[in-house]
């Protein structure tokens, strides 16, 4: 046949693609108990669902096109759990997946593509930094984001159209840290690093010793940048864990997240919530557990649980239908929400309101941290910038007011006047500006005890939720064993209502890191 | 293995709930810190049993001080 041998030699290039950068190069990245790009796509993906883009792809430096597969990095559409996405993976194997120009081309190609057809965007993310000596020179350089004037934003970008989310799988710098920046959701698997810098060249730039794991560890982020979400025990685990949470996303952001089958056993603890909440007002208890009372069993999804503590911020089901629930956590602090809190509850207003997914605050907070150390935190700014964002949310907002809720507080935790769609309170709900035993103090600390004693119960009887309820600025005060047949019958209606719980999505642009 | 429960933050030590060879689940409460104007319970991380106590009620602590050790 006229065209057999150029057939041969095309699938000659396509085998030798598929052999990444070598067996030697592959054998060290299993020896560091890693996947290559190729085996994580076969593992994240529904078998035999990867249709790849650029294959044939390869470095632009002369000399070089033999030696670069793909360019380092694999792209291309797969299902999860039949679910169509969009996948890319850094290829370790290839010049420790370094970016230059054609490496940046499929990049961003694809990435419009998928943005194009509102596709969640999954990266898996290993080595990156930019590629030496490709990027050197005025050439080099400005020709590295290739398309021309404004396209290097497709790098720091998430239009929200879709879910974006990224996994860290190895040692990354550069391109992973902005793709894990501008992400929905970021899983970092234990054993890898992100920072923006590697160790190797701050050795070079700025003589310092620091390494990969002290910049950029899975501790680094999960407890003090907060930039992942979840960690991962290993890669298995990780693939896991992005099909859990694609499970509860929409597949873009004009549907509606899947009505699931409940689980057995879904709700049998509500008779006993009552005795989670001590009968103590100042005594501290787990809202994890009333949570795991309320919701659908198994199906708590936590984000940053080790991240600003002082609030919950999880994915979970009702009946079926996703919820995002974002709750204090009395049992740390005492439920003070503190900086980090206040960053991870806007990130998770962001994710919530962007996909659909009503959302469900429960209240036992009094208050902020204050003081010198949230000052220089700037705890204003992070309170204003919340409110910000919460006034923009347009998805379904429950509110349900479980102890304390306080001051500015209680405004930001979607309470009365904050715009909540639906609101009530528990009969141990405590509303109020200050503390009321504060409050008292504060009036009348200096009147004879008998007198102080006698107004301190008044203000902490006030505080109670039956006067907010007789003025309607509360909806209705429930039976606490009553709350998840009341969320099951709220869900019901909003799904009933038109777009079915479908926001306007004003927080597409909100950005990602604040 | 022994496993220390430390201290999540600065406070008075208010009740100790357990002693020295007392079985526990996790999430028990073992302590309770007064902080903040509120009675904080420290949890266990484990299942286990308890070998030491090393603080007395109205102690002052600080974060991160051991508060109790168990195997």
């Amino acid at each position: 046949m006229a065209f057999d041998k150029f057939i041969e030699k095309l699938q000659g290039k396509k085998e030798q693609a598929l052999l990444l950068g070598g067996q030697h190069k592959i054998e060290s990245q299993h020896a560091k108990g890693r996947l290559t790009a190729r085996e994580r796509i076969d593992r994240l993906l529904d078998p035999g669902s990867f249709t790849e883009l650029g294959m044939l792809a390869c470095s632009d430096m002369p000399g070089m096109e033999d030696k670069t597969p793909a360019d380092g990095i694999i792209v291309g559409y797969g299902t999860v759990n039949g679910q169509r996405i969009g996948i890319t993976a850094s290829d370790f194997t290839v010049l420790a997946a370094t970016l230059s120009r054609v490496h940046g081309k499929k990049m961003h190609d694809f990435k419009q593509l998928i943005n194009q057809y509102s596709l969640p965007n999954v990266f898996l993310g290993d080595g990156g930094g930019g590629r030496v000596p490709d990027g050197q020179g005025s050439i080099g350089m400005t020709s590295s984001a290739m398309m021309g004037t404004r396209s290097i934003f497709h790098m720091y970008t998430n239009l929200r159209r879709a879910p974006m989310i990224t996994a860290i799988m190895g040692n990354c710098f550069g391109v992973p840290m902005w793709q894990a920046c501008a992400a929905d959701f970021v899983v970092q698997v234990k054993g890898s690093t992100l920072s923006v810098s590697g160790a190797r060249a701050l050795q070079k730039i700025i003589a310092a010793n620091y390494s990969d794991e002290e910049m950029g560890g899975w501790q680094i982020h999960a407890e003090h940048t907060g930039i992942t979400d979840r960690t991962a025990e290993d890669e298995e685990d990780c693939f896991r864990i992005i099909r859990e949470f694609l499970d509860y996303m929409p597949p873009n952001n004009r549907e509606l997240p899947s009505k699931n089958p409940v689980p057995e056993n879904s709700g049998r603890n509500m008779d006993k919530i009552l005795d989670i909440l001590p009968e103590k007002r100042t005594r501290a208890y787990n809202m994890y557990k009333i949570i795991q009372s309320i919701v659908d069993s198994g199906t708590v999804f936590d984000l940053k649980p080790l991240f600003g503590k002082t609030i919950i911020t999880c994915l979970a089901r009702i009946h079926g239908r996703t919820v995002g629930i974002i709750a204090n956590q009395p049992i740390v602090n005492g439920g003070a929400m503190g900086t980090d809190a206040l960053e991870k509850m806007t990130g998770f207003l962001c994710l919530c309101d962007s996909y659909n997914i009503p959302l469900l605050f429960l209240h036992d907070s009094p208050g902020f941290l204050v003081g010198k150390e949230a000052e220089l935190k700037k705890v204003g700014a992070k309170v204003t910038n919340a409110m910000d964002a919460l006034s923009q949310v347009t998805v379904p907002k429950i509110s349900i007011i479980i102890r304390k809720s306080y001051g500015q507080g209680m405004f930001s935790m979607c309470g009365p006047s904050a715009g909540p769609d639906f609101v009530v309170a528990w009969p141990s709900a405590e509303i109020s500006f200050l503390d009321p035993v504060v409050a008292a103090d504060v009036a009348y600390g200096s009147l004879p005890d008998e007198e102080y004693q006698k107004l301190k119960n008044q203000m902490i009887q006030e505080a109670g939720p039956g006067p907010a309820a007789g003025r309607f600025f509360l909806q209705d005060i429930i039976d606490p064993r009553e709350t998840r047949n009341y969320l099951m019958n709220i869900l019901d209606i909003i799904a009933d209502c038109e777009g079915g719980g479908v926001g306007k999505h004003l927080l597409a642009n909100w950005p990602k890191q604040f | 293995m022994r496993i220390e429960i430390a201290a999540p933050m600065p406070g008075t030590v208010a009740e100790i709930l357990v002693e020295a060879g007392d079985k526990v689940e996790i999430d028990d409460e073992l302590i309770v810190i007064e902080a903040m104007k509120m009675e904080i319970p420290v949890c266990s991380t484990t299942k286990g049993t308890i070998c030491d106590i090393r603080v007395k009620l109205k102690d002052k602590i600080e974060t991160d001080q051991v508060l109790v050790v168990l195997e």
